[in-house]
Parts: C-alpha cells; sequence; structure tokens
C-alpha cells in the first residue's frame, strides 16, 4: 500500500484516473502539468508532478521542480494535503471545503503559484479534470502518516 | 460583381459527357505529406500546414474562400473591417477553440437540479440575486463576440470559430444562472443601471480590440475570480458545480483576451497610450460596481453564511476576494505587455477605503467614463 504522499502514490492515482479514462473523458481533454508541493515533511519540502496530456493522465512520481518545467504549482503544508486526502477517502470525494479551488482561493492553507498567470489559470481551466483526478484518492489503497489518523 | 450567367454551352457539353475538369488537373496546391492527428485527434492546429498554415498579416481580400486553396482573381467583397492578422488574433486561439469544443457541457443534463436543498431563505434570495447579476452580464459576451464576428476576415477563420464557442458558452452561462434563480422558486432579483453602463461600454466599443480588452481582460477576469470563489460561497455542491464548470469556460475566454492583446500590442506597440484609456473607462465603472449592494452583498452573505454574520464580518470576505480578483488581473496585465500597475483605477473599496476620498462613486465614476 503506498504511503501519501511518494512517489508510488502519485503513480496509483495516475494508474486510478486512466482506469476510468471514459468517465473523465466526458470532461474533455486537458493540457496541464501540475506540481503538487508538499511542504514540511520530516525531509523538507516534496514535490510530486502530475500531467494531463489530452486524455491521459501522467505522473512523474518525485520531481525536481527545477527542471520539470510545471504550469503551475499547488502548494501548501503537508498537514492541509494529509487533511485533504483523509476527507476524499472518507467521503468518496472532496466535500465542499476541501476541492483544490476552495483551498487554494484565499491562498491558505494551499496556493496555486506560477511565474505565468497564463500557467496558473490552466489550473482553473481543467479544475474539475483535476478534481475529479483527485477525489479518485478515495479508491487509492493509501498509507496515511500516524499523525494524521483518527485520535492519533 | 462576378458573371453570374448561366453557361449553356458548359452545360451542353457536360450533358454530352465532356467535363472540364481544369480544376482537378491544375490541382497544384498539395500541402505536403498525410497530416498525423495529435493524440487527441486532428486538431486545427495539426492541418494549419503548407500555405494552408500561412496565415497573412494583412489579408489580400475580403473573402470566405479558405486559405491555401485557389480563388478567382475578383471574388465578391464581403465588407470585412478586420483585415489584419493583429486586430483578431492570439497565438492559443486554435488550441482554445480545441478545448471548448471538447470541453463542452449542458446546464440541462450536467446539473444536479432535483439535489438543490432548502436553503435559509436569506441565503437563497442572496444566491438569487448574484445569479440575476451573473445572468444579466454573461450575454454581453455572447453580443460582443456576435457584433463583430462577421466583420473578421476569413483568413482568421480560427478566430471566428474561437469565438462561435464563446458564444455557445456563454448561452450556456446565462442559461443555467436563470435556472437556478428559477429552480427553488425564489426568481430573479434586482438589476442596476450601473451594471449596465459596463455592457454597454463593451458593445459601444469603437474598435474590436478595445472591446476585447474590455471584456475579455478586465471584465471576464473579473467574472472568472468571481466563479473561482463560487466555490466558497455556494451554498450546496449543486451550485459548485455549476461554478466549477463556468470558471473553466471563462478561464478560456480570458486566456483569449490576455494573448489577443498580447499579440496587438507586439504588432503595435503605439497603441498601447489608447488601451490604458480604455481601461481606465472600465476599471473606474467597475469600480463602481463594487460598492452597488445589489452586487456586493449577496456576496457578503453567502460568503458569511447569512445576513447577520456577513455584518459582524464587514468587508473582510469581500476585501479578500477584492484583492484577488485585482492581483490576478494585474498579473494578467503584465503577461499581455500592459503595465496597469501605476494607473488602476479599482482601490480596495471595502473596509479601510474612502470612496469619496478617491471620488469613486457610481455617479461621478460613471460620469468619468462615459466623457
Ligand atoms: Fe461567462
Ligand atoms: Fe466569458
Amino acid at each position: 500500500m503506498p504511503e501519501f504522499p511518494s512517489g508510488e502514490w502519485f503513480d496509483a492515482l495516475a494508474a486510478q484516473a486512466n482506469d476510468k479514462a471514459d468517465d473523465l473523458a466526458e470532461f474533455g481533454f486537458s493540457n496541464i502539468r501540475l506540481a503538487c508541493r508538499i511542504n514540511g515533511l520530516p525531509d523538507g519540502d516534496r514535490y510530486f508532478g502530475l500531467r494531463v496530456e489530452g486524455y491521459d493522465v501522467i505522473s512523474d512520481g518525485e520531481i525536481d521542480p527545477a527542471s520539470w518545467g510545471a504550469d503551475c504549482t499547488l502548494e501548501g503544508p503537508a498537514q492541509v494535503w494529509f487533511e485533504m486526502v483523509s476527507n476524499i477517502r472518507e467521503n468518496g470525494g472532496a466535500d465542499l471545503s476541501h476541492t483544490l479551488n476552495a483551498l487554494s482561493l484565499p491562498e491558505i492553507p494551499l496556493r496555486i503559484v506560477s511565474d505565468d498567470p497564463m500557467g496558473r489559470d490552466l489550473f482553473f481551466r481543467y479544475n474539475q479534470t483535476l478534481q475529479e483526478v483527485f477525489d479518485l484518492a478515495a479508491e487509492v489503497p493509501t498509507e496515511m502518516p500516524v499523525t494524521t489518523r483518527p485520535n492519533s | 460583381m462576378a458573371d453570374l450567367t448561366i453557361d449553356w454551352d458548359y452545360a451542353a457539353r457536360v450533358s454530352e459527357g465532356k467535363l472540364d475538369l481544369d480544376w482537378l488537373h491544375s490541382w497544384n496546391h498539395e500541402v505536403g505529406e498525410e497530416i498525423k492527428p495529435s493524440r487527441i485527434g486532428l486538431t486545427m492546429k495539426d492541418i494549419a500546414v503548407g500555405r494552408y498554415g500561412d496565415i497573412p498579416e494583412e489579408a489580400p481580400m475580403r473573402t470566405m474562400a479558405p486559405r491555401g486553396g485557389e480563388r478567382e482573381a475578383v471574388m465578391p467583397d464581403m465588407g470585412y473591417t478586420l483585415n489584419k492578422r493583429a486586430d483578431v488574433w492570439a497565438e492559443n486561439v486554435m488550441d482554445l477553440y480545441e478545448e471548448a469544443v471538447s470541453r463542452q457541457w449542458s446546464a440541462t443534463r450536467d446539473i444536479e437540479w432535483s439535489e438543490i436543498p432548502d436553503i435559509d431563505p436569506d441565503l437563497e434570495h442572496a444566491l438569487c440575486q448574484v445569479c440575476t447579476v451573473l445572468s444579466e452580464v454573461e450575454m454581453i459576451a455572447s453580443d460582443f463576440p456576435a457584433k463583430w464576428m462577421w466583420q473578421i476576415n476569413h483568413d482568421y477563420v480560427e478566430a471566428k470559430m474561437f469565438l462561435a464557442t464563446q458564444i455557445m458558452d456563454e448561452s450556456r452561462h446565462t442559461e443555467v444562472f436563470r435556472k437556478r434563480a428559477l429552480a427553488k422558486g425564489a426568481g430573479l432579483g434586482r438589476s442596476r443601471a450601473a451594471t449596465e453602463e459596463f455592457l454597454k461600454l463593451i458593445l459601444d466599443a469603437d474598435n474590436y480590440s478595445e472591446g476585447s480588452a474590455l471584456m475579455h481582460l478586465l471584465g471576464e477576469g473579473i467574472v472568472l475570480s468571481l466563479f473561482r470563489a463560487g466555490e466558497l460561497l455556494s451554498p450546496s455542491p449543486v451550485e459548485k458545480k455549476i461554478f466549477r464548470l463556468c470558471m473553466q469556460d471563462e478561464a478560456r475566454h480570458v486566456a483569449y483576451g490576455t494573448m489577443h492583446l498580447r499579440y496587438a500590442l507586439a504588432n503595435d506597440p503605439d497603441r498601447e497610450g489608447e488601451y490604458h484609456e480604455y481601461l481606465d473607462k472600465g476599471e473606474r465603472i467597475l469600480a463602481a460596481l463594487f460598492t452597488i449592494p445589489e452586487v456586493v452583498e449577496p456576496l457578503m452573505i453567502l460568503a458569511a453564511g447569512g445576513e447577520e454574520e456577513a455584518a459582524a464580518l464587514g468587508g473582510q470576505a469581500a476585501d479578500m476576494l477584492q484583492m484577488r480578483v485585482i492581483e490576478e488581473y494585474l498579473q494578467r496585465c503584465d503577461r499581455a505587455g500592459i503595465d496597469r500597475r501605476s494607473r488602476i483605477q479599482i482601490p480596495g473599496i471595502i473596509g479601510g477605503y474612502d470612496p469619496a476620498e478617491h471620488g469613486v462613486t457610481s455617479e461621478a465614476a460613471m460620469a468619468q467614463a462615459t466623457n
């Protein structure tokens, strides 16, 4: 069972998305390179790369942001990422306050950053697709860090 | 005018099986090798190769004949007024057209209309007021492209095709907000003259690029931020989906507007001053819109979760939204190659800002803008 976050976890998420390719195709094609920056992990901040190319979802696992060439980066504290993934897993999809957009709109607790506003706006242009992909985390067997388990 | 007399000699020759075939035997405009479709299918960009892909800076004729084919020396003048590529082009316009076609949705089918919960009447009315304003303003983004579309030279047909998708998108936005306002019986709310002043400014723009800067970049940029905020304002998952689907469409329109202005300015940097003046006008009216109760208060009530909560929060929620809206707009202006940071006419209005100090009242802004 892959641990969140890890390259294997993002690979498993992309595999889930590609299993559901027909459902995702209903929302149309996308073209985005989204970096996910998870801050404050025991070994520092880590970056994972997720691409949607046409109708294919591709995980590049853990990435070096300097060379990966993200259109935009979704970043925030690890605790918030854990909470988002837990929420998706508990509800079968993000609830009203745990969608990618809701969490990043006020720039806290997550935020979407890009040197180029056109790159940032891709996050809005493909938002429904990205949300559908992340909602599939509900179906990815996930080992969550001990600190995020209930009553821990 | 072309010769429209019936060629009886030709008709007689064809009836005897003597075909002309000059069009076939003189075919000399192949584009080259067979085109390989990209992974999403055969796109407009894929086929833009050879002489067909050669998009002229200035259209040589005012005809509907497709680029890259053969034309008679004299063709009917279709009366196009936008005959330069810089008048309408954006580097992303072919991609945006394909994306728009691929990402269409249905306000009838794709929204779970039967799952809207009963909510507090104040929240329902606030939501319906937001839907009223949106349903009112959305259609300008159909009407404005429609007004100019026929005037665009056919050599830039991809820009026309993109605008056709926008016209459809905005029809759907008008539809979906109208449906939501009526779905639970609350109905449509109040419209204000000031809102329509901005719409009129767009519709009455002297030229396409002026109207596009006002609409695609400024107006729709703000609507995009508002749709994005819809995630936080929505009382239920139904509205959340409405806002999210509209947001995707709106981001395409803004992407076109940003890159069109960039293309237009790069080709004619001397016009920067004109664009500044258009945007000054538009921003002043929009600043006034932020002081209209029917625009601001329903957003505050939805963000805070009720009338009393909104009063207690004051301008905090609106402030947050407004600062994001303005910053995102300024970044897009930077990308388009026009620096509005020192000229922005939309100051922070709610919370800590005295409109009178800046001469920003609905009347003053309207007077200034329409002068
Ligand atoms: Fe719209
Ligand atoms: Fe729009």
